[in-house]
């Protein structure tokens, strides 16, 4: 058996699904949260509780600011999460090779 | 197979850990949807050939027997432009929407781009024409000029979003007005709709079979 781990922050259906969907977008880029939200078909509260663990891992960077008089909240893959999610692709793909 | 059970077994389903043929399906399903953040090229490049196609066609059909284009076939042409820059941007905002940073930048200066070459365009068609230059010459130079403008800035748009498609476009149109040119009136019209229309009708159906694969 391999020696390989999988992250567990993002080893898990939600957050392998937000942290994917990050990885997809740019490199400097950010993504409002409705927008994120639609992206994902998940609920608000859903959705801001697997925010908070991949924030609290630093994976995603999360800001809140104002657009005219409606506050407004951006969520960013880090780069912290974007190498996490790089390594962890290449971890699923050596043990899938193991695997077979 | 001790790394496929979840390690922090939890009631929410959400938190479970998936299988990992599971995970990279996962992966591949994000990020196709994550697709709907950027436009299409399908769509851009099919709805710029329909227009370049039907509008240059009608101008070469009413022009062909040696004469001007008529007004109607000048106002499909210029509705056509018209309705496919409203698609343009309708479609892009919609799909950019809520996403922010460097490629919301980028897009910006790049869309800007646009109308600083047409209006370079038209500043030097009408300059032309006051220093007395025939309807023809002015009918071919409004032409490649406006081909080489979408031409270099395909070939621009292609290098930032890193889509070889889109550079090849790029360079196929610029190099279609000026052979329009040198094709002379009214063959340059066939020139712009078939070689121009028929390229970008082409570049639509390579993104088509692109985006699928």
């Amino acid at each position: 058996m391999a020696d390989v781990e999988l992250d567990p922050v993002i080893h898990a259906q939600a957050r392998l699904r937000v942290v994917a969907t990050l990885a997809s977008l740019g490199a400097h880029d950010r993504i409002a949260f409705p927008r994120l939200q639609k992206l994902l078909d998940m609920t608000a509260g859903n959705l801001s509780t697997h925010l908070r663990r991949l924030e609290e891992a630093d994976y995603v960077l999360i800001t809140k600011t104002h657009e005219g008089r409606t506050p407004a909240t951006y969520v960013e893959l880090t780069l912290a999460g974007r190498l996490a999610f790089r390594t962890y692709t290449q971890s699923l793909r050596a043990l899938l090779g193991d695997a077979s | 197979m001790a790394t496929d059970e979840p390690r922090d077994v939890t009631s929410r389903t959400d938190d479970a850990a998936p299988d990992l043929a599971e995970a990279l399906a996962i992966i591949a399903a994000q990020r196709s949807r994550a697709d709907d953040t950027r436009p299409s090229g399908t769509l851009l490049f099919g709805i710029w050939g329909v227009a370049w196609l039907v509008g240059y066609g009608a101008l070469w059909l009413t022009a062909r027997d040696g004469g001007t284009p008529s007004v109607l076939a000048a106002a499909i042409a210029i509705g056509g432009g018209i309705a496919a820059v409203a698609v343009t941007i309708v479609h892009t905002t919609h799909r950019t929407r809520g996403i922010a940073g460097a490629s919301a930048r980028q897009g910006l200066l790049y869309g800007l781009a646009w109308p600083i070459g047409f209006v370079a365009q038209s500043m030097i068609v009408a300059g032309l024409g006051h220093a007395g230059a025939s309807n023809e010459v002015t009918a071919l130079a409004a032409n490649a000029i406006a081909a080489l403008v979408v031409g270099l800035l395909y070939i621009a748009g292609g290098m930032m979003l890193n889509l070889t498609s889109m550079y090849v476009i790029g360079g196929w149109m610029a190099l279609t007005g000026a052979a329009a040119a040198l094709a002379g009136v009214p063959g340059s019209y066939l020139v712009m709709a078939l070689a121009g229309g028929g390229g970008m009708l082409v570049g639509a159906l390579v993104e088509s079979v692109r985006a699928r694969g």
